[in-house]
């Protein structure tokens, strides 16, 4: 038997298509049948443009797109060996920006994306997260429109500001829009102690037994219950094997093959097109059922993401969930609440060592255009995962533009030896509506997993 | 009008920016806007009824928002088996109003530079005489992302009165009439005539150099403050042109300039007129205006 459903609420839609053996998900492939060809209308603009441009790529995550862009330029200076200096404060106005993004994603995607999925599904159904009128829906909304504040008071608004620049930041806040950041970020942290966790945050930051979870109440609690109801935690498990491209934001970068941590080469990781439509649509080969790349690292899939992100970094209490639950949608979801807490506790450490006396920008020795050819490449960990863009210009302009989005590592096909992360990981499924809780679990974007 | 207006949101060729800016809205905005506003279909945000399902029921709605640029090629771009070309067509019969929400859905902003795709264009464009129920111009709000707020007052307007008053591109007066440039705290520097040296200072003006657009865009960035504290240009970014027809141009962070001189001057302002005043300005040397405005080492 086949099925095919349409998945919406994940920035734009999916296509699933599903082969079934005795009840039981035996085949499973992922359509992302929308491209807007970002890629393509990059080629021939200035550098510089790309600044605006790539943070268009994605509404909920323009910014990891803005720093990849930034990274990627840079690089071209640190290639065309150009010496080039960001301050630290420059850095740190960067991070905290992207991490207010993050911060502001996983809230939505909690009480907006899954959470609604998940109480449909209960016997426990509570009124509160019904979309548009639920108590807790709500108050995600209040939450997610003030830590955006944080960002919006340095970089002037969110979405879509491209207040970074090669050199640094085009912003110089004082010393009270920095109280002004933390003032957002303390009423985020309440928010996390209030209504997600019942914790307070540093005790929560201490936890380092999954038999911490009895420690926890409030929403997190609703969807614990929930999740062991639905046996969340013993559903949507893949391959184990995870990636960090960047160790920004106070992530460590590496990967994790057979529970063995190590270091990469970004020289092996390999973007494929096999499965992948063409542009002309008379060369249409019979394999090929989406626009979403795939991506390799020494020809393996890998998943990348929050989960990735604590597991790299050795963060216990996810470590611990992840030992007894393995990578179920349980874990997978848990660790992007946890990363939450992480990342709020990193920002404020951020706004207090800043130093506001230092530039924010320094000019570039050289302008791009006097280059006359660079490669560049910029990585960043964005909301979903592991963010790369590869840029090539001929004095200034560009003629290459290569964007691999960390759904394309999720959720991109797999190829006749190994299915993709997402595949994999929904194959075994009973229902539909267990495939799309496990596909839910990778916080799909379709907008950027085609760009 | 229903005392609880329906609301269709349809996202097409899109980043979804829109929609993730209306989610910014001020809370208790947002609030306000889900008790006055029954919304019957979002992508992101509903749960009870798919796409297919709107677009098949026969039931009528009073607002059609349309997120992205249109196209009919479903080789690129398909929703639920169907073109967005034939979405729009279908919800746009059962519409009484219809507001493209963004640069991309008035038409076509930063996606239609995907050329390859030879069919992208704007709501308007792709409803090919198909017109609102209530014979209210399709409105345009213009924007990448649009103010969250220029999407609640033009909805509370309209509820409230059936009519909005629109300018010579069909975007609301009242949003549209000021310039991006109003209400920047960069004016003074712009009246002297002192540039920014560069980018990552609180002082100088954007326009000379950083390729500002405030004085020649149609916005209330800097009336209507973004995600209530600022905007691109206060903190130091130059405004990018937008809520602008020409929006994404070419070369958005220099000023493109004529023996020194920008090569466009103010809207509205002659060139004769620009330069007699420039050339006063900077005779004057204005200490206060030339210096830091504060000294973090103090």
């Amino acid at each position: 038997m086949k099925t095919v459903d349409i998945i919406e609420r994940i920035e734009g839609e999916a296509k699933l298509h599903l082969n079934w053996k005795n009840g039981t998900v035996h085949d499973a492939h992922i359509a992302f049948l929308n491209f807007r060809g970002f890629e393509f209308m990059l080629e021939g603009k200035s550098a510089l443009d790309a600044l605006v441009y790539t943070p268009r790529i994605c509404g909920i995550c323009g910014q990891a797109h803005l720093y990849a862009t930034v990274n990627a330029l840079e690089d071209i200076y640190k290639n065309a060996g150009i010496a080039l200096e960001v301050t630290p404060k420059a850095k740190s106005l960067r991070e905290l920006g992207l991490i207010v993004e993050i911060i502001q994603s996983h809230i939505k995607w909690f009480y907006f994306f899954i959470m609604p999925d998940i109480n449909k599904n209960s016997t426990y159904f509570d009124e509160r997260f019904i979309p548009l009128k639920g108590a807790a829906w709500l108050k995600a909304q209040e939450a997610s429109s003030s830590i955006i504040k944080a960002l919006a008071v340095f970089a002037g608004q969110w979405p879509h500001t491209s207040y970074m620049i090669p050199g640094g930041v085009v912003s110089d806040p004082t010393s009270m829009d920095m109280i002004f950041v933390e003032n957002y970020l303390d009423k985020a942290i309440t928010f996390f102690e209030q209504n997600v966790s019942g914790v307070d945050l540093h005790e929560y930051l201490s936890f380092s037994k999954s038999e911490n979870i009895s420690d926890i109440s409030k929403d997190l609690k609703i969807f614990i219950q929930m999740s062991f109801e639905q046996k969340l935690e013993k559903i949507g498990q893949s391959y184990d094997r995870f990636f960090v491209i960047s160790d920004d934001l106070g992530f460590v970068k590496g990967k994790i093959k057979h529970k063995n941590s190590s270091k990469f080469e970004m020289s092996k990781i390999h973007e494929n097109s096999d499965f992948t439509f063409d542009l002309k649509t008379n060369k249409q080969k019979k394999e090929k059922y989406t626009w979403a790349k795939s991506v390799k690292y020494d020809n393996l899939f890998y998943e990348t993401g929050p989960l990735a992100r604590a597991l790299v970094q050795n963060r216990k209490f996810i470590k611990a969930i992840h030992k007894e639950y393995e990578d179920s949608v349980f874990t997978r979801v848990l660790a992007r609440i946890d990363e939450m807490a992480f990342l709020l506790h990193k920002a404020k450490d951020i706004v207090q060592t800043i130093r506001l006396s230092e530039d924010s920008f320094i000019k570039p020795k050289t302008d791009l255009k006097m280059i006359e050819e660079g490669f560049g490449i910029g990585v960043i960990e964005a909301t979903r995962g592991s963010l790369k863009h590869d840029v090539t210009l001929h004095n200034g302009i560009i003629q290459r533009y290569e964007v691999i989005t960390p759904t394309v590592w999720n959720l991109g096909p797999g190829n006749a030896l190994e299915y993709g992360i997402a595949q994999k990981a929904i194959i075994g499924s009973k229902s539909v509506d267990e495939a799309t809780i496990i596909l839910r679990s990778f916080d799909v974007c379709s907008v950027c997993t085609t760009h | 009008m229903r005392s609880k207006p329906t609301l269709v949101w349809l996202q097409a060729l899109t980043c979804n920016g829109n929609t993730q800016s209306l989610l910014s809205s001020n809370h208790t905005r947002f609030e306000q806007f889900l008790l006055a506003f029954d919304i019957i279909y979002h992508p992101s945000l509903t749960n009870t009824i798919t796409l297919k399902e709107v677009v098949s029921s026969n039931s009528e709605i009073d607002f059609l928002l349309v997120e992205g640029a249109i196209t009919s090629q479903t080789h690129f771009f398909s929703l639920s088996d169907m073109s967005v070309k034939t979405i729009l067509q279908t919800l746009a019969q059962r519409a009484s109003y219809i507001i493209s929400v963004g640069s991309c859905a008035v038409f076509g902003g930063i996606h239609a530079k995907f050329e390859q795709n030879n069919d992208i264009q704007g709501v308007e464009k792709s409803l090919e005489h198909i017109t609102p129920k209530s014979n209210h111009k399709i409105i345009h709000l213009t924007g990448c992302p649009v103010h969250p707020e220029w999407i609640l007052q033009t909805l509370f307007t309209l509820k409230a009165k059936g009519v909005i008053q629109l300018d010579l591109h069909n975007r609301p007066v009242e949003l549209y009439s000021h310039l991006a440039h109003h209400g920047c705290t960069r004016n003074e520097y712009f009246e002297w005539k002192v540039e920014a040296h560069d980018f990552g200072l609180k002082e100088g003006c954007l326009f000379y150099d950083q390729g500002c657009r405030g004085p020649m865009t149609h916005s209330s960035c800097n009336k209507i403050l973004w995600n209530d504290v600022s905007s691109k240009t206060r903190v130091g970014m130059p405004c990018i042109g937008c809520t602008e027809f020409d929006f994404p141009r070419d070369n958005l962070f220099e000023t493109k300039k004529n023996i020194g001189i920008p090569a466009e001057v103010p809207l509205g302002i002659s060139k004769r007129a620009y330069l007699s005043i420039t050339g006063v300005a900077k005779t004057f040397k204005i200490e206060r205006l030339n210096k830091k405005i504060i000294d973090e080492n103090s």
